[in-house]
């Protein structure tokens, strides 16, 4: 076989296994981790695994919850916020009101899912396109969490360490966002809403006229988002044992680049499920091999949006259809 | 036939282009004379498009030449073929919704004006502006915002837009297909004003008639090669029809036995149906009634602008309805969204089939399930791949729809065949009422027959159809009863008995009643 052939052969299975979503932001993943690997001594240590995937966790969890809403065609820039807030509710009620964990918890779920289904009020019933809508969420969420805190961190949480506590050698929140990414595969490609959510945000006027009430659609998926949201301000609890009122501060661009770095299209309608959390995978890691290479943090920031257009540029190649 | 001295303004030699998948053209040669009107005529996907959009930059050709007054060009970008004279009216609207007519139509000077700082004001504008709607002889008024336009008046915008550019060359690509019979006299008229100054026309129509009344020659494409080009006075429509079909036409309009409405109950009555615009200009439907039996098909015609569309819509509870009642079977029906109408088992299939019909980035199998999904999913909403594919296939061939799989994404298939998976998905979701909005248009020939085959097909199982169209010929062919509209007022509903084609064009034109029917005053 001459070497033109197996070029072509090459070419030829790159044609046949690039047509699954997937394997652009998996291969981006490997290949970042092998030059990780090749970068840093440190990184393929234990414990720095270990922190790559407590650092992981929370993102991802906002990723997930990110990447539903813009399938829809909307976007969501509140996570940031109903992260922190969801995390000072549970710790208030925990450290405040001397509640058992469980009902802190579930505080915390409560608040995340509220903000979420008023997302989801103002997008379909006040008719406010969703970028400003959760604007607000975004603005107004964090200013509640500086009032309940009154901007000082709330400490003492060391009961939520059942977060990061291992079974079989992994932490359990990290075991948490694996099981919600096969939740969200499950959901978005197995069930009726998942269909509906790709309909929605590939054509919702079609969508609409095929007798599918959006509005209702997206209330629900902004209610499940902001749930989402409260886990990962859980797992941060958890990370820092500390509830921090500056916490999950940016993070809906983390959320936002994490589901586009995943193959996500930001027009809402395409992406796999899985992308996110591959996204909020490849986005820790490029922070944490800066860090173990000592890279002055503030070049962090560049590379991380010079990653970010260049995966997009990557992903957009040899569309056919952007909308 | 051109008398003029047949000197050829433009010129292309092999032209070649290939689509992932396709060859759109293979190796077109074609010439326009000056000061003629030349017609580029064939089915859906023959390439007609394609060869106006390389000729105006929009697409680069893979191979051949394009010489324009015997000099060999390189076209690249839309503006480059404006620098050389050419200039191309689209079929769907490309003008900027939220500017005005005036600033609209100004936008064709501007890559020719020489600094970015030029002066344009109220006056200059409206100058600009009123010269050009001047020469096509429409009263628009110039500020008015180009969304609050109708379709038609939108085209007719687009043209004025395309003569201030100062094209010698002007393509235009389908321009009747959303015009009144009065705006396409007009627009012929203005044709025929363009071709004694001189200039040049390529003249895409779907419609045959069109090519005897206004084209000096014709060319026919057929799967991206030139099949002919013909002097139109040495040829009869027939044969341009079957060099396009490559076969003999059967029939294009098929017959069906007409149905003897019994005294059963309706099972759709609208009473006294008003509704409200959401657009300022929208058309508003005034006391519209009438009735739909088991098994038959009631037509629907109009103008445009007759509110056949808004007819379709209020009956699915978009169009926002401020008087009136709409019975099923018997009972008072309240619908306030297609899922509602969905539950009392009426369909809409919406006249655009790629904004309103379809998700383009779903798969054939996802779109055809679309409207049944809450039926075939199992508990907590789980769905069986398998289960939708059996599904999908089992469409697919019924309806004969062209697609390499159930998984090809609906944005790959011809118009035609989206047109079939929109029915596919209609007919999954067991409607009782079928509402066709415009089901042929834009769609080649050989499927128009077939999709007008399953239409008489459904209604002879006992569906109940509304079938909106302005092909009369169809209306004519397939329909029981024919209810005909004008300005969103209802002037007749008859049975389709004796009924000639003149007589209903006069009453859709709001001509003189011809029946014994009411007839409201129109304004």
């Amino acid at each position: 076989m001459s070497s033109s052939e197996k070029f072509r052969l090459l070419i030829d299975l790159w044609k046949r296994i690039s047509v699954y979503e997937e394997v652009k932001p998996l291969i981006a993943l490997i290949g970042l981790f092998i030059a990780s690997a090749i970068l840093s001594p440190h990184f393929l240590s234990p414990y720095n695994q270990r922190i790559l995937l407590l650092q992981t966790a929370p993102l991802a969890m906002l990723a997930l919850g990110e990447s539903m809403i813009i399938l829809m065609g909307s976007i969501d820039l509140s996570p940031g916020s109903v992260m922190a807030l969801s995390g000072t509710v549970a710790a208030i009620t925990f450290i405040n009101y001397q509640q058992p964990l469980p009902i802190a918890i579930l505080a915390g779920l409560a608040t995340g899912a509220l903000v979420g289904f008023i997302n989801g009020l103002l997008v379909t019933k006040a008719k406010i396109p969703s970028f400003v809508a959760t604007l607000a969420a975004l603005v107004a969420g964090r200013g509640m969490v500086l009032i309940l805190t009154g901007g000082q961190p709330i400490v003492g949480l060391t009961s939520f360490r059942i977060f990061t506590n291992e079974i079989i050698g992994i932490p359990v929140m990290v075991w948490i966002f694996i099981l919600f990414t096969i939740i969200n595969i499950f959901l978005l490609k197995r069930t009726s809403l998942g269909l509906k959510v790709y309909a929605i945000g590939g054509n919702e006027e079609a969508a609409r006229y095929s007798g599918i009430n959006a509005d209702m659609i997206k209330l629900g998926i902004f209610t499940l988002a902001g749930t989402y949201y409260a886990i990962g301000g859980l797992m941060m609890n958890a990370r820092l044992e500390v509830a921090y009122p500056w916490t999950g501060w940016g993070y809906e661009l983390d959320a936002i680049a994490s589901s586009v770095l995943g193959g996500i299209q930001l027009t809402g309608g395409a992406g796999s499920p899985l992308g996110p959390t591959l996204g909020a995978y490849i986005l820790t890691l490029i922070t944490n091999i800066l860090i173990l290479m000592g890279v002055n943090p503030y070049v962090q920031w560049v590379v991380k949006g010079a990653v970010l257009a260049i995966a997009a540029t990557a992903l957009t190649r040899g569309l056919k259809y952007v909308k | 036939m051109p008398k003029t001295n047949n000197k050829v303004v433009l010129e292309t030699k092999n032209i070649v282009k290939k689509f992932p998948g396709v060859i759109a053209l293979k190796g077109i040669d074609f010439n326009l004379y000056k000061g003629e009107v030349h017609a580029l005529v064939g089915q859906n996907g023959a390439g007609k498009s394609t060869f106006v959009k390389i000729l105006n930059g929009i697409y680069v050709a893979d191979k051949g030449e394009i010489i324009i007054n015997g000099k060999k060009v390189n076209i690249r970008k839309p503006i480059d073929a404006k620098r050389h004279g050419i200039t191309l009216v689209h079929q769907e609207v490309t003008l900027i919704p939220y500017l005005s007519v005036a600033e609209n139509i100004y936008m064709a000077k501007i890559p020719f004006t020489k600094s970015p700082f030029t002066r344009i004001n109220k006056k200059v504008l409206e100058e600009f502006s009123e010269k050009y709607l001047g020469l096509l002889g429409i009263k628009i008024d110039p500020w008015i915002k180009v969304k609050e336009l109708s379709v038609g008046e939108q085209q007719l915008v687009q043209i004025a837009r395309a003569l201030a550019e100062n094209a010698n060359i002007i393509c235009l690509d389908e321009p009747t297909s959303a015009l009144t019979p009065a705006e396409v006299e007009r627009l012929f008229q203005i044709i025929r004003d363009l071709k004694k100054s001189g200039k040049s026309i390529i003249f895409i129509t779907h419609h045959i008639d069109e090519v005897f009344r206004i084209a000096d020659r014709v060319t026919i494409l057929r799967d991206g090669e030139k099949i002919a080009t013909l002097d139109v006075n040495k040829v009869k429509p027939l044969d341009v029809v079957k060099l396009m079909l490559g076969r003999e036409p059967s029939r294009f309009y098929i017959s069906r036995e007409k149905k003897h409405i019994a005294k059963e109950t309706p099972i759709l009555m609208v009473k006294n149906l008003s509704t409200e615009p959401e657009k300022i200009r929208g058309i508003r439907l005034q006391n519209i009634s009438f009735d739909l039996y088991k098994g038959e098909i009631l037509g629907v015609v109009g103008l445009l602008g007759a509110g056949k569309t808004e007819l379709g819509k209020a009956l699915i509870g978009i169009e926002k309805i401020i008087s009136g009642e709409i019975y099923i079977e018997g009972r008072k029906a309240r619908i306030k969204s297609p899922s509602d109408a969905l539950r009392y088992g009426i369909y809409y299939l919406p006249e655009n089939r790629r904004t309103e019909g379809l998700v383009l980035l779903l798969t054939v199998r996802e779109n055809i399930i679309l409207s049944s999904i809450d039926r075939l999913a199992r508990t907590l909403g789980l769905r069986s791949i398998d289960r939708e594919k059996q599904i999908a296939i089992q469409w697919i061939k019924r309806l004969n729809i062209v697609t390499p799989s159930t998984e090809t994404r609906a944005m790959n298939l011809s118009g035609g065949n989206q047109q079939k998976v929109v029915i596919a998905k209609a007919l999954e979701s067991r409607p009782k009422i079928l509402v066709f909005d415009e089901p042929t248009m834009g769609i080649d020939i050989g499927t128009k027959v077939e999709i007008r085959k399953i239409i008489s097909e459904l209604a002879t199982q006992g569906l109940s159809v509304i079938l909106m169209s302005s092909d009369i010929d169809e209306i004519l062919a397939l329909s029981d009863r024919i209810l005909i509209l004008y300005k969103g007022r209802q002037v007749a509903l008859l049975p389709n008995k004796d009924l000639t084609r003149d007589q209903l064009m006069d009453m859709i034109s709001g001509g003189r009643q011809v029946f014994e029917t009411p007839i409201f005053p129109t304004t």
